[in-house]
C-alpha cells in the first residue's frame, strides 16, 4: 500500500533520513518520538508538501516522489486543523469535492454521509470560529477523507484537545480504523495511540530507531 | 478612604499634543469650506468643465487601480510568500515612488512615454500619442500610488497562515486556486484597503499628472490652473466640491468595507 524507501531530506541544520518503512491497506501506523524528531516533516514528505533530496514514496505501486500534494491520494489532518475560516462547515467539507467538479447532489449526499458519521450534522451552516476544539477536529477529519484518500495522515491530532475531549476523539479515530482507513498518526505521546495503532515506529533525530 | 484619581498628567499632555495635530488637519479644510459662498458653489457645480474633470479623475483613478491590481496582487503575493536574492532591493524599488518628488516621477514618465521612447513610438505607430492622454494620466496616477496597494496586499497575504494553503493543496487545489479561493479571500481586508488607498492617492495626484498631461485636466490640475490664472477665490469652490465628492465616496466605501469584511 505505502512503501517509503531511503527518504532523505534536509532543512537548515536538520537532516531527516534515510527513512524506510512500509504499511498495508487498513494499517494504523503510529509514529512517535520527541519534539523535533522530524515526525511532521516525514508526514509533509508523504503528503507532497515537501520534496525529498532522494528516496521513494510508493502508494499502491505508483511512484509519487516527484508529484505534488495536489495530485497525491493522501488526506492530511493538521495539528491546528487548518480549517478555512472564511468558509462554512459544509463548504470546508465539500471543498475537495468541488475541486473535482463533483455534481451538487453527490456533494450534498457525501457531506450528509460524513456529517452523520462524525455527528456534525447540526454544524453544517456554522462558521468555523464558532466551533469547539472537538468539533473542529471532526470537521477537519470529515474534510480530509471527503474525497476518499488512500492514506490519511494525522499530525498530532489530539494535542489541541482538552483531556475530556480526547477520549471522544480517540473513539472517532478508532471508528475510522474499523472502517478500513489506512492511517499514519504522528504524536509525541505514545500513550495516546496505545489502543489504536497496529504498527509503531519510533523517530528521533530524523531517523527511525 | 483614598480615591484613585483617573487624572494622568502624561495622558493629558498627549491629548493636548494630539489635539494640536487634529486641529492642524481640520482647520485648513474647515476654513476652506466655510469661506466658500453658496452662489459661487452653485455656479461651480453647474460648470461643465468642473464636473467633467471630477468624473475623469475618479474614472481614470478607478481604472488605473483596477488594471494595476491585476499585476500588483500577484507581485504582493510573491513578496509575502517567497524568499529570493535581492528581495530587499525589489521592495526598495517598489517604495521608490513614495520617496521621490512626484514632479520628478512625472519627468521620468514623460521620457518613458514620449514619442522618442520605445513605448511612445510603438503607440505612435498605432496613431496614439500617449503624452497628454488619459492613458498618461492613468500611468502617472498608478506610478505614484502603486506602493500603497502592493505593500498593503503584501501584509495581508503574509498574515494568511501557510498551513491553510497547504491544507488546500492536500485537498487537490492548484496553486492558482489556492490563491483565488484561500489567500485572496482571507487577505481581502488588506487588499481592499490597498485598493482604496491607491485609488485615493491616484485621484489626488498633481505633480506627476501635470507633467505628463496638463490637458485633459484632472481636478487637481484644474484647481491649480484656476488658482494660477484667476486666483484663490476662483479655485476654492472647485477644491471644496472635489474634497466633498471624495469624502462622500470614501465614507460610502468604508461603510461597504465594514459590512463586507
Amino acid at each position: 500500500m505505502l512503501k517509503i524507501d531511503n527518504l532523505v531530506y534536509s532543512i537548515g541544520d536538520f537532516n531527516l533520513g534515510p527513512v524506510s518503512f512500509s504499511m498495508e491497506k487498513g494499517d494504523y501506523l503510529a509514529v512517535f518520538g520527541p519534539s523535533g524528531a522530524g515526525k511532521s516533516l516525514l508526514l509533509e514528505l508523504i503528503a507532497g508538501l515537501r520534496f525529498p533530496a532522494s528516496g521513494s514514496v510508493c502508494i499502491d505501486s505508483k511512484e509519487y516522489v516527484n508529484i505534488g500534494a495536489q495530485n497525491r491520494p493522501v488526506g492530511m489532518l493538521f495539528q491546528d486543523y487548518a480549517l478555512f475560516p472564511h468558509l462554512s462547515v459544509f463548504d470546508n467539507i465539500a471543498y475537495s469535492l468541488r475541486l473535482k467538479k463533483t455534481n451538487r447532489d453527490t456533494i450534498e449526499k457525501r457531506v450528509k454521509e460524513l456529517s452523520d458519521y462524525f455527528s456534525i450534522g447540526n454544524l453544517l451552516k456554522r462558521e468555523i470560529e464558532s466551533l469547539s476544539g472537538g468539533e473542529k477536529q471532526r470537521v477537519a477529519l470529515a474534510r480530509a477523507i471527503a474525497y476518499d484518500p488512500l492514506i490519511l495522515l494525522l499530525d498530532e491530532p489530539l494535542s489541541a484537545l482538552d483531556d475530556d475531549l480526547r477520549a471522544e476523539a480517540v473513539d472517532t479515530l478508532a471508528s475510522l480504523k474499523r472502517a478500513g482507513q489506512t492511517i499514519i498518526h504522528v504524536t509525541h505521546n505514545r500513550n495516546e495511540v496505545g489502543t489504536l495503532a497496529s504498527k509503531n515506529l519510533y523517530m528521533s533525530g530524523g531517523l527511525i530507531k | 478612604m483614598k480615591i484613585r484619581s483617573s487624572f494622568n498628567y502624561t495622558h493629558t499632555l498627549f491629548i493636548l499634543l494630539g489635539g494640536v495635530i487634529l486641529l492642524f488637519l481640520i482647520a485648513p479644510l474647515a476654513g476652506m469650506f466655510l469661506s466658500v459662498k453658496a452662489p459661487e458653489l452653485f455656479a461651480t457645480l453647474e460648470d461643465r468643465e468642473v464636473s467633467e474633470s471630477i468624473f475623469r479623475t475618479l474614472a481614470i483613478s478607478a481604472l488605473a487601480t483596477g488594471i494595476a491590481a491585476i499585476f500588483a496582487l500577484p507581485l504582493s503575493y510573491i513578496l509575502a510568500r517567497k524568499k529570493f536574492p535581492l528581495k530587499g532591493l525589489l521592495e526598495a524599488i517598489i517604495d521608490l515612488p513614495v520617496m521621490i518628488p512626484h514632479s520628478a516621477a512625472g519627468i521620468a514618465l514623460l521620457g518613458f512615454i514620449s514619442r522618442d521612447s520605445a513605448l511612445g513610438s510603438l503607440a505612435s505607430s498605432f496613431g496614439l500619442n500617449l503624452v497628454g492622454s488619459n492613458v498618461a494620466i492613468a500611468m502617472a496616477m498608478a506610478f505614484v500610488s502603486l506602493p500603497f496597494l502592493i505593500n498593503s496586499a503584501k501584509d495581508g497575504f503574509a498574515a494568511v497562515p501557510v498551513r491553510l494553503e497547504q491544507a488546500a493543496e492536500t485537498l487537490g487545489a492548484s496553486k492558482f486556486r489556492i490563491f483565488t479561493q484561500i489567500s485572496l479571500p482571507l487577505a481581502k481586508r488588506s487588499v481592499v484597503s490597498g485598493l482604496l488607498l491607491m485609488f485615493a492617492r491616484g485621484m489626488s495626484e498633481f505633480g506627476a499628472v501635470v507633467i505628463v498631461a496638463y490637458h485633459p485636466m484632472t481636478t487637481p490640475v484644474l484647481i491649480f490652473d484656476r488658482f494660477n490664472s484667476f486666483g484663490l477665490s476662483y479655485a476654492r469652490p472647485v477644491a471644496v466640491i472635489f474634497v466633498a465628492v471624495t469624502l462622500i465616496l470614501f465614507i460610502l466605501l468604508r461603510i461597504y468595507q465594514k459590512r463586507k469584511c
